[in-house]
């Protein structure tokens, strides 16, 4: 019915996003312990290199999105008052804009 | 009046939660600390990437004992969801939804987890 | 043996209280003889059971925390006791240990768990390969004692919007059936974040079954379905 929240559609992007991230967790996991940047200048040539810098981007995208489906599924199933779960639905869904918003202008610097 | 309302009973210190369920609610409570970590992580990237300054200031506090401790929290809750995930991922296509696997599957990243996250700590150090 | 029972008397009482009695334990006891037992010597307990086998469903209890059928868990699994029984977690408290399963009936026929038709019945048998009646072991045993849906924490928090792992258990049972002829109506009856996706795969149900039946992957095979028919 289209005046309910999708059901499946949450619990796809939610698999799906956890499949890119686990995927970015541990390409980075190994390249920090392979050579990890020394300094600055080591750090931002490594994130500012097209492809990761595009990668860092998705998982940033991914992240957000994967932690609204979360939070989310958390408030549905304890908050019962429909005022107070509206109220914390907006509340997280403006923490995660924010969030990402924030990430964009620190990767913009970067670029 | 006596009788109403009708009592239930569910005292979750007197229900035995199996070892699926413990996992399960470990990954719940993991998530939500990430979740509320995230800006202070996302300020630390901040500071590490704006200049040799700001990276070498992320260096120093994370040597901290305060720091480590935290760290050692969140890498924990990171290493445990994670795990965690991907038997969830698993159990989605059908590997490891049946007896034993299951429970042998949650032991397996309820031990995991810490022991990752101690190395994780170590090689970020 | 001790065994703590949980008492509730609606035209009496204004909060549940633990009673504990001492029975004599014999080889080959089960939970059920000890109750009946009690009852022999208080008239006014009350708890439900009936074939004595683990085939009805009616005897479910919480046993030192954990959702059992009374009729065949035997005595000798707890060595010393004192053995605590309590109602179902979760459902309110008619008396004693009979608790009130509205909820877990109406989601179950929240399901239409009957075979739905289009095409006429056939004029014999409907007939289906031993590959396709396969499909329906694991499903078909379950009982409704309703031990899996009282040791679900989703259904607890939400048992009037979440159907729980009975229900879902039993709505795949007819998508899995070739004789079923209703899959894209049942989908569409299960969609929202409610009916299906408060299933956290937390599997409490899979312990739970004294049927050793298996919600969690039942669960996994309606949402795979939902995929399928997604793409």
């Amino acid at each position: 019915m289209s005046r309910h929240l999708s059901g499946f559609r949450a619990w796809m992007w939610q698999r799906a996003s956890a499949v890119y991230l686990a995927g970015f967790f541990i390409y980075v996991l190994a390249y920090l312990i392979a050579a990890p940047p020394v300094d600055h200048q080591a750090l931002k040539g490594w994130v500012g290199n097209p492809g990761m810098w595009l990668a860092t981007a998705l998982f940033f995208l991914f992240l957000l999105l994967h932690a609204w489906i979360g939070v989310r599924d958390v408030i549905l199933d304890y908050i019962k008052p429909a005022g107070l779960r509206l109220g914390m639905l907006a509340a997280v869904f403006v923490f995660v804009l924010i969030c990402g918003l924030w990430v964009l202008s620190i990767l913009m610097g970067v670029l | 009046m006596p009788g109403e309302p009708r009592p239930v009973f569910l005292n979750l210190l007197q229900i035995r939660l199996p070892v699926a369920g413990v996992m399960s609610i470990a990954h719940r409570a993991a998530g939500v600390l990430l979740f509320l970590a995230l800006p202070f992580a996302i300020a630390l990237l901040a500071l590490a990437l704006s200049d040799q300054e700001g990276f070498a200031q992320v260096q120093v506090l994370s040597q901290q004992p305060l720091m480590q401790g935290g760290l050692l929290l969140l890498l924990w809750a990171l290493a445990h969801h994670f795990l965690a995930g991907i038997r969830y991922l698993l159990i989605d296509i059908h590997l490891g939804v049946q007896a034993p696997w299951y429970r042998q599957t949650a032991w397996a990243v309820l031990a995991a987890a810490p022991v990752l996250a101690l190395l994780l700590l170590w090689g970020l150090s | 043996m001790e065994f703590q029972i949980y008492r509730f008397n609606p035209d009496v009482d204004q909060e549940p209280r633990m009673q504990s009695f001492a029975v004599e334990v014999e080889r080959g006891m089960m939970l059920r003889d000890v109750l009946l037992e009690i009852k022999s010597r208080d008239e006014s307990f009350a708890f439900r059971h009936s074939c004595g086998e683990g085939v009805c469903g009616s005897d479910g209890v919480n046993v030192n925390g954990r959702n059992q059928l009374a009729c065949i868990t035997p005595v000798s699994d707890y060595e010393n006791g004192p053995v605590v029984i309590r109602p179902l977690p979760g459902r309110p408290v008619t008396r004693d240990l009979v608790v009130d399963m509205s909820d877990f009936y109406h989601q179950y026929h929240a399901v239409d768990p009957w075979l739905k038709r289009k095409d006429p019945v056939p004029e014999q048998e409907n007939l289906q390969t031993p590959e396709q009646r396969a499909r329906l072991d694991g499903l078909w045993e379950c009982i409704l004692c309703g031990c899996c849906s009282t040791s679900c924490p989703s259904f607890w928090w939400n048992p009037q919007k979440f159907l729980g792992p009975q229900a879902l258990l039993s709505s795949w049972r007819f998508l899995a059936d070739s004789r079923d002829q209703a899959e894209d109506e049942r989908l569409d009856a299960l969609d929202g974040p409610y009916k299906v996706f408060r299933c956290h795969t937390i599997m409490n149900c899979v312990d739970a079954c004294p049927k050793h039946l298996n919600p969690t992957r039942a669960i996994g095979h309606i949402r795979n379905l939902m995929l399928k028919k997604s793409v």
